[in-house]
């Protein structure tokens, strides 16, 4: 998988960036601060999720953002495992915001068309029954019982949301 | 009357042993040192004490001089550079010649090189100070001679830190001649476009100094002029300068410009780093100091070909002057500072990174004429090879900086301000072509200075790309263009990218000649080449030498305020040394028996100093000292075949005695 390029047994040699990108991420609301990174490792070093899976990093996905290995950064499963703890937010030295940069490359890549499969079951619940979980006759009868009124099964509602968001594009792949 | 004592009476001697809190005492067993000088021949008292030169100590020396009649002091403690001149003063104030002084260092050459021993560095430190007790005995009293002080001061150099030491200078009053190579004052500021982190143009701020200079009653200038000789002491300098001939009469020229422009003959233009032309008889900019124009020898067609002299012609003023020739002129002063900077390393001597042989491989120094207004391209950013502007541009840093491989041997340190001038560059680019992609390639980024790290914060916001890796190589390919091969150590890939040029950040090493003046003013230089300081923190403006001062890059590469700051520095202590009225001298010369003598010249011809001159007598030729010019080194009495050298301080029966003790088992 690309997102494993640059796992440290690997020689991954790069020959093309994208030295726009790091502009754009500046520009994603959360991603202001990414340019001022000097990679020290503070947001590495406290980072829970970094604890549990040494895997994700998030010193070098900011490195590699920096660089430009655009597609490496948006099509990585990394971006999405942030716990949002903001711990890396609080002690980042130069204020990069790593929390809000992370949304901030989640965003671009739902818009590149890399939605992450568990995100995508969600998005998709959501957009199917209006909410986490389907409602079933189970828990509308217990509903009745106690003279609440049934909930719809689905909701036109979210689904006219994810329409005006072009949520729904990007579910179905049509892009942004 | 001591000298009479001293030769005729057994002499008393006190013998004071010094812990040094635990710099002596944690390793040489003081008190068995003590002990043992107690029981040396004429030795009437022997103390150990914490701290010999404290308050404290030296009371204890003082009442026993008193109370014993001590006759002669041995201190065993640190070196004589460094409480020699306490202990000799101690003595005065007691009434005894202060040359009645021995000191024994078993601090530096004991304690120190043989922590790991501390019963051989007790049984050294007792033999040290039984040859100090030795030579003590046949010390005898001395008188100091007393030297001028010529109230002027000589600065060599003049860029931004011998503008300024003169500045400072001449502003307090005293005559100060500005020694400069080049035909202009200026040095390497003038030749920067902007100076970090400020962005200030640096001819902007520095051509106002350079004209203060000018205008100065007390600063004379003294440009296209080299430092060929130096006599005498602090005080004293006679200082030989050659003035080298201009062909263009200082005075006279009004810097029109009309002799250049039909002037026939054009040669790449230095100033400019070869990149443009300039003609035979040129300014080698516009703000130079003297504003007169001066003619390349090497290259004028009336001084090769012998015809021509079309300036000579157009010239309304009569400055063109061809039989000017170069002439030497003594100057005395009293102190020297020294100024002369640096030069930027050799970048084709890393000939993997290709400078000298890709046309589009250039050095910072290069990048700066390149980008200044008033550079070869007038500002705009153009490759060398083909003028074509360039998109993609790297840096590489450490180029001759902290390379153990560099030819000389001598590469170690770091040049301090090529990362500055890395950030600074690459931030002028981006200002001026925002599209343009700067990749920095380094090793570690140091910023450390007032404004400089949020300099290199501000440089990262421009988008600018550090990345930590050094390349190896440099490799051009078809159109000119350059590929680096490099890791980023961040990401943990390997980075194989092209680009339009790339900007080597050549390190500073010592300026050209610097071991030839260094041997001339008797200098010392440290292990990469610079001048070496008087003490590494608290004599910085100071050298081995006294009255002679250091300001700027000769001592070790620094940015512009730090070598401005040591100018004031070096400035200072030079007019502190100028304001003295007069100066003692240590008698540490020889005494040459005439009656052995035998002229025959081998001490005139070793003299490092021109301190002995062998002069015709009634009695043939003998050799005379001349003390002014004489540091007491020693040479002439170690090679005089006939013995007819005695040395003040150091006499051989001394020196024998001193050895004979050495060597004598415990």
């Amino acid at each position: 998988m690309e997102s494993d390029a640059c796992a440290e047994k690997d020689r991954v040699v790069v020959t093309v960036l994208d030295p726009k990108f790091k502009y754009e991420v500046a520009k994603e609301p959360g991603g202001e601060n990414i340019k001022y990174c000097f990679q020290c490792g503070t947001c590495t070093s406290g980072c829970p999720v970094s604890e549990l899976d040494s895997k994700y990093n998030p010193r070098r996905i900011i490195r590699m953002a920096i660089l430009g290995m655009r597609e490496r950064v948006l099509a990585s499963d990394f971006i999405w495992l942030c716990s949002t703890c903001y711990t890396c937010y609080e002690r980042c030295p130069q204020d990069v915001r790593i929390t809000e940069v992370m949304n901030a490359l989640k965003n671009m890549a739902v818009r590149a068309g890399y939605i992450h499969p568990a995100f995508r079951a969600q998005a998709e619940l959501i957009g199917g029954h209006g909410r986490l979980y389907e409602v079933d006759e189970f828990t509308n009868e217990k509903r009745a019982e106690i003279g609440l009124p049934a909930l719809p099964a689905s909701s036109p509602e979210v689904a006219e949301i994810y329409g005006m968001t072009g949520l729904a594009n990007l579910l179905s792949g049509k892009g942004a | 009357m001591q000298a009479m004592q001293a030769s005729c009476v057994k002499p008393r001697i006190g013998v004071y042993v010094c812990h040094c809190g635990l710099n002596i005492a944690g390793v040489v067993d003081v008190v068995a040192v003590r002990e043992s000088a107690s029981s040396l021949d004429g030795v009437v008292i022997a103390r150990d004490n914490k701290y010999t030169c404290s308050e404290v100590g030296q009371k204890t020396i003082a009442d026993d001089i008193r109370d014993f009649g001590l006759d002669r002091v041995v201190i065993a403690s640190c070196s004589p550079r460094l409480h020699e001149k306490t202990f000799r003063a101690l003595l005065e104030k007691c009434g005894m010649n202060p040359f009645l002084l021995e000191m024994a260092n078993i601090r530096e050459q004991c304690s120190w090189v043989h922590s790991g021993d501390s019963e051989a560095a007790t049984e050294k430190a007792k033999a040290l100070v039984r040859s100090a007790v030795a030579r003590a005995r046949l010390l005898t009293p001395l008188s100091r001679s007393e030297g001028r002080v010529v109230p002027k001061v000589m600065v060599v150099g003049g860029g931004v830190a011998g503008i300024s030491a003169a500045l400072y200078l001449g502003n307090m009053g005293i005559k100060t001649y500005l020694v400069e190579r080049q035909p202009s004052i200026g040095g390497h500021m003038a030749m920067l476009d902007k100076t970090f982190p400020t962005l200030d143009c640096s001819l902007c701020i520095l051509s106002p100094k350079m004209v203060e200079v000018a205008e100065n009653e007390n600063i004379e200038v003294l440009s296209y002029s080299e430092v060929e000789k130096v006599e005498g002491q602090v005080g004293d300098f006679r200082v030989q300068v050659r003035r080298k001939a201009r062909y263009v009469d200082e005075d006279k020229c009004v810097g029109c410009g009309d002799c250049a422009a039909k002037c026939p003959v054009r040669v790449p233009d230095e100033f400019n780093r070869n990149m443009g032309e300039r003609k035979a008889i040129y300014i080698p900019f516009p703000q130079a100091i003297p504003p007169a124009y001066v003619i390349d020898a090497e290259h004028c067609r009336y001084l090769t070909q012998g015809k021509c002299r079309v300036c000579e012609k157009v010239c309304e003023r009569g400055a063109v002057m061809f039989d000017q020739t170069d002439r030497i002129e003594t100057i005395e002063v009293g102190a020297i500072v020294v100024a002369t900077g640096f030069q930027p390393y050799d970048a084709s001597n890393k000939p993997q990174y290709g400078c000298g042989r890709y046309p589009n491989v250039i050095t910072s120094l290069d990048f700066e004429r390149i980008i200044c207004a008033d550079g070869p391209t007038h500002g705009k950013l153009k490759r060398p090879g083909d003028q074509a502007v360039p998109k993609r541009i790297a840096f590489i840093q450490c180029v001759g900086s902290r390379d153990e491989h560099r030819l000389d041997g001598a590469g170690a340190y770091c040049s301090r301000v090529c990362c500055m001038i890395t950030a600074k560059q690459a931030f002028m680019i981006k200002e001026k072509y925002p599209d343009s992609e700067v990749y920095v390639y380094y090793t570690d980024m140091r910023t450390a200075g007032k404004g400089f790290e949020e300099f290199y914060q501000r440089g990262r916001g421009e988008g600018i790309v550090f990345v930590r890796g050094k390349p190896g190589e440099v490799r051009e390919e078809e159109g000119g263009s350059l590929r680096i091969t490099s890791e980023d150590a961040d990401s943990g890939c390997i980075l194989d990218l092209s680009f339009d040029m790339v900007v080597l950040a050549v390190g500073l090493t010592p300026p050209e000649g610097l071991v030839d003046l260094a041997q001339r003013l008797n200098l010392s230089r440290s292990a990469d080449g610079f001048l070496m300081e008087g003490h590494p923190k608290l004599r910085p403006f100071e050298t081995s030498i006294d009255g002679i001062f250091l300001a700027g890059c000769v001592q070790f590469p620094k940015d512009i305020p730090d070598s401005v700051a040591q100018a004031g520095g070096a400035a200072a202590v030079a007019a502190a040394t100028c304001s003295r009225q007069k100066i003692e001298m240590d008698p540490l010369g020889p005494i040459i028996d005439e009656d052995l003598c035998i002229g025959c010249r081998l001490c005139e011809m070793l003299c490092p100093y021109g301190a002995i001159k062998v002069e015709k007598t009634d009695r043939g030729y003998k050799a005379r000292s001349i003390e002014v010019a004489c540091k007491g080194c020693g040479v002439c009495g170690a090679s005089c075949s006939a013995r007819a050298i005695t040395m003040k301080h150091y006499s051989n029966d001394q020196i024998v005695a001193q050895t004979k003790a050495l060597l004598e088992v415990s």
